[in-house]
């Protein structure tokens, strides 16, 4: 187990403190429970998750982007980097419970958290059909009231898909689609980037192609990320650090649990 | 801010699917437009009897059968009931008659004389009536053959056979005011009462002092053979009916056709109703599971938008503003559809109808419930199923297939 009490040096540099988050789901006579005694991740880091479908990444993808709650949480903390000086110095740069917010259910309040400080590249989809794709990458900005600087464009041609601008989503192949979405989930310029296999509908050359670029963007951003991913051998060379977890299944095989910690 | 940035997507959203969007409009506009269709003819057949039937005052006439002795004061106890809008007495017909020429034309033209005053039903649309001694109302076929128009100046006279010589009267009159063909078809003369009266004196060779006719000293008591008397609604034409039967007065009045219209209103409205309920279940049902249908086919793009960080507000926005293009395009396609079908009844049935009179009709009024309605249930449904939606954790919506 990992000690609750950190040195103030080291807490201060955490965008998440998570400790005894635990998530249970159950389907068809089979739980499926994801446990997290201990998870700390420091701003700027790159973490990789790696396992089989069904291990349970993405239910813990969705809790750290807030839009899935868990059935028990001891402590779960978010500090995200805040941008803005004068912003910094109105709020006292504490740590954010999110487990009050959950308690009180205040989605809009971890919607508004997540509006600012989160970019999330879903696995398949989540572009908006109707938008083009400069619409789509400029939405996490529009949303945020963001003028347009020519980041959106900029951004567009670092993904290699500038050509693409005033085309529909339908229009596009599933690798151009996934670098939209790795557009729009850097446009707003987020403190953190939540990847949920972000390359695991496209043919493995492309994958390695958009992975590299992907994080390539990250670290040029010096913006923290989460990636999950089933392939190990895409990942290793980006040195990335990989959350430790392990599976394993009840005798009767009615209860699968997975333990993350890092 | 976010309202309008909601407003837009919703809008893209809406555009960009213009077929299915289409479909909805088409849905709705074909439960929409048969209704608007079936309550025009209700209210246009319906309506329009019983308006004919209430603003005609012909209507609310209660007229009496052959001759009887009236009068002023029994009129004068008549006048004072609530159920009574207006009665005046008659004078005998074969003395209420009177000549005319105008200078515009040469011809003579004898017409009858009706005793009127103010406050008339049959020239109520004038706003004025004869209630000078010299002024006169005409009817429209009157004046058309006269040749005169409202303020114009014609002599009056009359003959009677007085002491073995025959003797005429004459008298200048003024044309108050034309009276419109529905108040009387034929050729008369609106007068005052004391007009009409001194007409039936003179002929019975009385004198006239008012207009310097000479005659015998006529009695004080005066009777009327007959009265013109109108109640105040048609609904009070059946009870007066039957009080002056009761008075031993026998009176002939359109009671039998006012009960029928008005059986046939109740019968028909109810038949109307029971359609009407069915239909607007129908259409609330149909509007409703569509609009639900909807919301839960953009389940993940509404999720999507939460992942994002839309708020619940927000979400809830995206499916009413979309239900309200649907409800307001299809409300337009069926008016549209409604007015086709309307002219094409109206048109078809236009040679069996009165001029301007309308077989299917609907007041601007009725086309503001219909959107009202319509606009209502829609945001109604789409903010069931938006909520339904928001309540979804996002990353349910987002994991959906």
């Amino acid at each position: 187990m990992t000690n609750d009490e950190m040195s103030p040096q080291e807490s201060g540099t955490l965008i998440y403190h998570l400790r005894d988050v635990v998530k249970t789901r159950e389907s068809e006579g089979v739980a499926f429970r994801l446990s997290v005694p201990s998870l700390q991740i420091a701003q700027g880091e790159k973490i990789a998750l790696i396992g089989e479908s069904g291990c349970g990444k993405s239910t813990l993808l969705d809790m750290l982007s807030f839009i899935l709650q868990p059935s028990e949480v001891g402590s779960f903390r978010f500090r995200p980097k805040l941008r803005d000086t004068k912003k910094r110095k109105k709020k006292r740069d504490e740590p954010l419970d999110i487990k009050r917010y959950w308690d009180r259910n205040k989605q809009n309040t971890l919607g508004d958290l997540r509006r600012h400080h989160i970019g999330y590249v879903m696995q398949t989809g989540g572009l908006l059909p109707y938008l083009s794709v400069r619409d789509n990458i400029n939405l996490s900005r529009h949303v945020l009231g963001m003028k347009n600087d020519g980041s959106v464009e900029h951004l567009a041609k670092e993904l290699g898909i500038h050509h693409h601008l005033n085309k529909l989503p339908e229009d596009l192949s599933t690798g151009e689609r996934q670098r939209v979405a790795i557009g729009r989930a850097l446009a707003h310029n987020p403190s953190i980037v939540i990847a949920d296999e972000p390359t695991a509908s496209v043919d493995p050359f492309a994958a390695e192609k958009i992975m590299s670029l992907f994080l390539e963007l990250v670290e040029e951003r010096q913006i923290t990320v989460i990636v999950a991913s089933h392939a190990w051998q895409h990942i290793k060379r980006l040195e990335l650090r990989r959350l430790a977890h392990h599976t394993r299944r009840s005798e009767d095989g009615s209860v699968t649990e997975t333990i993350v910690k890092g | 801010m976010r309202p309008f940035k909601t407003l837009r997507l919703a809008t893209r959203d809406y555009l960009h699917e213009w077929q299915m969007s289409g479909c909805f409009i088409l849905a709705l506009a074909s439960v929409l437009g048969p209704m608007l269709v079936l309550f025009g003819l209700k209210f246009g057949i319906v309506g329009g009897m019983i308006e004919q039937l209430v603003e005609d005052p012909r209507n609310r006439e209660i007229m009496p059968v052959g001759s009887g002795k009236f009068t002023a004061a029994w009129m004068g106890e008549l006048r004072k009931r609530s159920d009574v809008e207006f009665i005046v007495p008659r004078t005998r017909s074969i003395a209420a008659t009177i000549q005319l020429k105008s200078s515009n034309h040469s011809k003579i033209v004898s017409m009858e004389v009706i005793p009127s005053d103010v406050g008339d039903p049959l020239l109520s649309e004038l706003g004025t009536g004869p209630t000078e001694l010299d002024s006169i109302v005409l009817s429209k076929s009157a004046a058309a053959k006269l040749r005169v128009e409202p303020g114009d100046e014609i002599s009056g006279s009359l003959v009677r056979r007085f002491k073995d010589k025959k003797e005429r009267a004459h008298l200048d009159l003024k044309v108050a005011a034309i009276a419109p063909v529905s108040a009387f078809p034929r050729e008369a003369a609106f007068t005052s009462v004391k007009l009409a009266e001194a007409l039936e004196d003179y002929r019975d060779g009385n004198a006239v002092p008012m207009l310097g006719w000479d005659g015998n000293i006529g009695s004080d008591s005066r009777t009327y053979p007959g009265f013109r008397l109108y109640a105040a609604s048609i609904y009070d034409v059946a009870d007066l009916h039957e009080g002056l039967v009761d008075l031993g007065i026998e009176v002939r009045t359109r009671a039998a056709d006012i009960e029928l219209v008005q059986r046939m209103d109740r019968n028909l409205s109810m038949v109307y109703w029971a359609i009407a309920i069915i239909g607007l279940v129908g259409f609330s049902l149909s509007l409703g599971a569509s609009l639900w249908a909807n919301v839960d086919r953009k389940s993940k793009e509404l999720s999507v938008l939460r992942l994002v960080g839309f708020r619940t507000g927000d979400i809830m926005w995206f499916p009413m503003i979309q239900a309200l293009y649907t409800a307001v395009l299809g409300w337009g396609l069926a008016a549209a559809i409604y007015h086709v079908a309307a002219w094409a009844i109206n048109d078809m049935l236009a040679s069996q109808m009165d001029v301007g009179q309308q077989i299917c009709n609907l007041l601007p009024i009725h086309y503001m419930i219909a959107l009202g309605l319509t606009m209502g249930s829609s945001v109604i449904a789409a903010a069931l199923a938006g909520f339904r939606s928001a309540k979804i954790e996002p990353s349910e919506g987002l994991r959906e297939i």
